[in-house]
């Protein structure tokens, strides 16, 4: 199946806000965390159906990622921050204390039966 | 240079007439910042709200705050820096090539136009989020738009403002400021406090497996931080002081529920501003304050005898 560099941009939801202070542990957080957001035409490129599972693959790990369509721009996908995307994120910091929370490259390809 | 010109959010209420959020998401993020501080209420220079003042967004994908914006501005990602930079020189009159400002997603006339508002404002704030400050560039697009806001002080009043994240961030670092002189990444293990981000900072101690032990206080760094720094978290001993169990708290030896401050235990919280709140609890928690545990903590560990050999320890130093 055919992957596809992406800009992955990482950020909070208000939803997230109201389901933390729910629980972590509760299925709607780990939902909220493991959803990717997508522009229609990126989706149809790869393929991916709303609600399908990708693998997200940065230069530093992977996770798997539940995809939606969204108002994102193209090439560009949005998720909330969570266990999922700490598994992408470098750890280096540049002497600033603070790692690349935002932006990276990452490879995103469609799961389908053959690849499970 | 260095430095921010700022104020608080009760001036931004009272005399803002021009409003820029820069990568930031108020509408999720921060959902009271519009109806509190900075858009809809009626301030002593602003008495009409909503229609005396402008907000201009930026940012790379059109968020939710855009609805609420009289201007969006989409910047291409990673491009904030240079975005600033030609600001910068449009504002100082110096020539700009409208290819060089291409490849940031806006135009010269975009730019141009920005400037202008920026300029004739009465009272202008550049609000930043996470968008700026944790991209590449990180630090130095913020010293880029921090610059930007003093500059803009040879034509009008405007300050700058961070968009702080989690409740009370802005408490650690004010403390950490007025206690040891620094904000955060202070190393304290030689008795005094020594500042260095990159070293010292929670990161990268915990990327390079320097620290043997962790107390994690009202923070959930098994869900935020990067894999490997969350790895040696599990490796060593690790306590967790939180009134709600974490993925942090899954991973510690020991979680120590506390009581939530604000609801049902007391305390101070800094606003975005810096400006301290006292908070008074509403309920009764059958959980001891953080305040209590550290404090507990604190005296067990003073009963102890010092670790350090016989003449080199605190105690030796005390004497003398």
């Amino acid at each position: 199946m055919a992957s596809k560099r992406f800009i992955m941009n990482a950020g909070r939801t208000s939803k997230q806000g109201q389901q933390i202070n729910v629980g972590k542990d509760h299925a709607e957080y780990q939902g909220i965390v493991s959803t990717l957001t997508m522009h229609p035409d990126d989706m149809k490129a790869l393929n991916i159906s709303p609600g399908a599972a990708v693998c997200v693959r940065s230069e530093y790990g992977e996770a798997v990622f539940q995809c939606k369509e969204g108002k994102v721009p193209a090439g560009m996908v949005f998720v909330p921050y969570g266990p999922p995307t700490c598994r992408l994120m470098g750890g280096g910091t540049e002497g600033t204390g603070m790692p690349t929370s935002k932006n990276w490259e990452v490879e995103i390809e469609p799961i389908t039966s053959e690849s499970k | 240079m260095g430095g921010k010109v700022t104020c608080t959010l009760g001036e931004v209420k009272n005399r803002a007439d021009l409003i820029v959020y820069w990568g930031g998401n108020p509408a999720e993020c921060h959902p009271r910042h519009f109806t509190k501080y900075t858009l809809t209420q009626k301030g002593k220079f602003v008495p009409n709200g909503r229609k005396d003042r402008t907000m201009i967004l930026v940012d790379i994908r059109e968020t939710p705050s855009a609805k609420a914006a009289d201007l969006f501005l989409q910047v291409r990602p990673s491009k904030d820096f240079e975005v600033l930079t030609t600001l910068r020189a449009i504002i100082k009159g110096q020539r700009i090539h409208a290819e060089t400002v291409a490849e940031t997603g806006l135009t010269l006339e975009q730019l141009q136009d920005f400037a202008e508002r920026l300029k004739k404002a009465r009272f202008g704030v550049l609000f930043f989020g996470m968008g700026l400050s944790m991209t590449r560039g990180k630090h130095m697009n913020s010293a880029a738009l921090l610059a930007l806001a003093a500059e803009l002080n040879a034509f009008t009043k405007f300050v700058a403002m961070p968009m702080r994240g989690h409740g009370n961030v802005t408490g650690g670092d004010v403390v950490m400021r007025w206690t040891t002189g620094y904000p955060f990444g202070v190393n304290l293990s030689r008795g005094y406090p020594r500042f260095n981000p990159g070293e010292f900072s929670t990161v990268d101690l915990l990327l390079r497996g320097d620290n043997d032990a962790a107390l994690i206080l009202g923070a959930d760094p098994g869900a935020t931080m990067p894999q490997p720094a969350i790895d040696h978290l599990a490796r060593i001993p690790t306590i967790v002081l939180d009134p709600k169990v974490t993925h942090t708290s899954r991973l510690a030896r020991v979680h120590i529920t506390t009581a939530a401050t604000g609801i049902s235990a007391p305390g101070t919280v800094y606003r975005m501003d810096e400006i301290p709140l006292p908070l008074r609890p509403a309920l009764k928690s059958p959980y001891p304050t953080d305040e209590d545990v550290v404090r507990r903590i604190y005296q067990a560990v003073a009963k102890k005898p010092a670790w350090l050999p016989a003449g080199k320890g605190r105690r030796n130093t005390e004497a003398n």
